[in-house]
């Protein structure tokens, strides 16, 4: 965790993110568990994005190691892939910030399609559309996580 | 690669907290709707379970009998009998994984002596292997895994074959069986014991349905498993016997003269597991 001495409510930071992987984790109604969003990878979009400075590749990185063992996959390819994201994410940080939350939206769902492609290809289930069903939640569901996190960062004055 | 092992190991212990509080709302609901049962319900369930309980023992009156004839019978063939397994039972946390990788979290560990490889049943078959243990939770692979083969053999004739998975929600494949071999829908599948992770005998499905493609030189026979993979809540972890143990050194130690003595094996098991039925 990058934390610089000036800046404070990293807690906070650690506890969303630990909120997004309890959603993450709780059993959903049959019929809705393919469709599951992103939380996590949407937490730690935000946070790259709002405080740049503090949430980097390296922090990515660790919450998706912690994501492959939480979800039983091979270890590292989330790691990988949400080392991956941030990466793009902190590249053009300025820009996204600045457009509309739609778009943003958008540019969320092409980052998740590149978090999704390696585990997908890794599952042997491209052809199986439902894979992609993720996708579009965390498109839908990413105007209103943004605004959540924005609020809880306002509320409690995370830098 | 040992390093590997006990990093994962590390790290599965710290997301294990994570995993029992993301539990709690399944486990809630469960507890409220147990709690909130109305007397005739319970009373309604009461009876029906005395009912099979009672239909149990006068069942295992009769395979006690069995048992100790078929040990006498083995004991003049000079062959050793294994004793009955002794299970561990484990309950399921109820939380979601990757729903394209059929695993569940079993919350027994390496300190209640659940190993790598360890078979998983429920009430009704069996349900896979524990793939994955630390401390305090174990992980393990459902018979419908993709990646899941059980040496199966046919209650009926003793035909030994692979069950393969498919993946969540499909029938299970019997792989590389010819056209003419003997099957029938609604065969009854049990473990064959070969390969020696799984013990002999247990149900692992039924036959559903055989078709025999044109030009493929293997038919395509679909299994129902046993199990039911998707409710069972409580489920037994197979606790090997030190006889059991040793026999499996044995075993190894005799491999080349194995494939004779496996075929008379498994035919003698299925005739005793067709009795327990």
């Amino acid at each position: 965790m990058a934390t610089t001495r000036s800046s404070q409510g990293g807690s906070i930071i650690v506890l969303t993110v630990i909120v997004a992987m309890l959603l993450m984790l709780i059993p959903f109604p049959d019929n809705l568990r393919l469709a599951r969003p992103e939380w996590v990878l949407m937490t730690v979009i935000y946070w790259a994005l709002a405080l740049p400075q503090r949430v980097g590749v390296g922090y990515a990185w660790v919450v998706g190691l912690i994501m492959d063992a939480l979800m039983g996959g091979p270890l590292g390819i989330e790691a990988f892939s949400y080392g991956f994201v941030i990466y793009l994410i902190l590249r053009f940080h300025l820009q996204i910030r600045q457009y509309p939350l739609w778009q943003q939206a958008l540019s969320i769902m092409a980052l998740v399609l590149v978090v999704n492609i390696p585990a997908v290809a890794m599952t042997s289930n491209f052809t199986n559309w439902s894979v992609w069903l993720p996708v579009v939640t965390t498109t839908v569901l990413w105007p209103i996580v943004y605004a959540f996190l924005r609020m809880v960062r306002q509320t409690f004055n995370v830098s | 690669m040992d390093y590997f092992a006990a990093a994962r190991g590390t790290l599965l212990n710290i997301v294990y907290p994570i995993q029992v509080v993301a539990s709690f709302p399944g486990d809630a609901k469960e507890w409220m709707s147990e709690f909130f049962q109305n007397r005739d319900d319970l009373k309604e369930k009461n009876i029906a379970l005395e009912a099979t309980n009672l239909l149990n023992s006068v069942r295992l009156q009769k395979l006690q009998n069995l048992e100790r004839e078929n040990t006498r019978l083995r004991e003049l063939l000079g062959s050793s009998f294994r004793l009955t397994e002794r299970v561990l039972v484990a309950e399921l946390l109820s939380v979601d994984l990757d729903p394209f990788s059929q695993q569940v979290v079993l919350n027994k560990g390496l300190n209640d002596g659940v190993f790598n490889g360890q078979p998983v049943l429920d009430a009704h078959g069996v349900m896979g292997q524990v793939t994955e243990v630390t401390n305090f939770s174990s992980r393990a692979m459902l018979l419908t895994d993709p990646s899941h083969g059980l040496p199966v053999q046919i209650n009926r004739n003793g035909l030994r074959a692979v069950a393969i998975g498919r993946g969540m929600g499909e029938p299970l494949q019997l792989e590389h069986l010819v056209h003419n071999a003997d099957v029938r829908v609604g065969d009854v599948l049990v473990t064959s014991g070969l390969g020696g992770r799984f013990p002999v005998g247990y149900p692992v499905g039924t036959i559903i349905a055989i078709n025999y493609p044109q030009g493929k030189a293997f038919a395509d026979i679909n299994i129902k498993p046993a199990a039911e993979l998707d409710t069972s809540r409580e489920v037994l972890l197979v606790l090997p016997t030190e006889k059991q143990k040793t026999e499996a050194e044995a075993e190894e130690n005799a491999a080349i003269e194995a494939d004779s003595d496996a075929t008379e094996k498994t035919e003698n098991e299925s005739t005793s597991a067709e009795n327990l039925n």
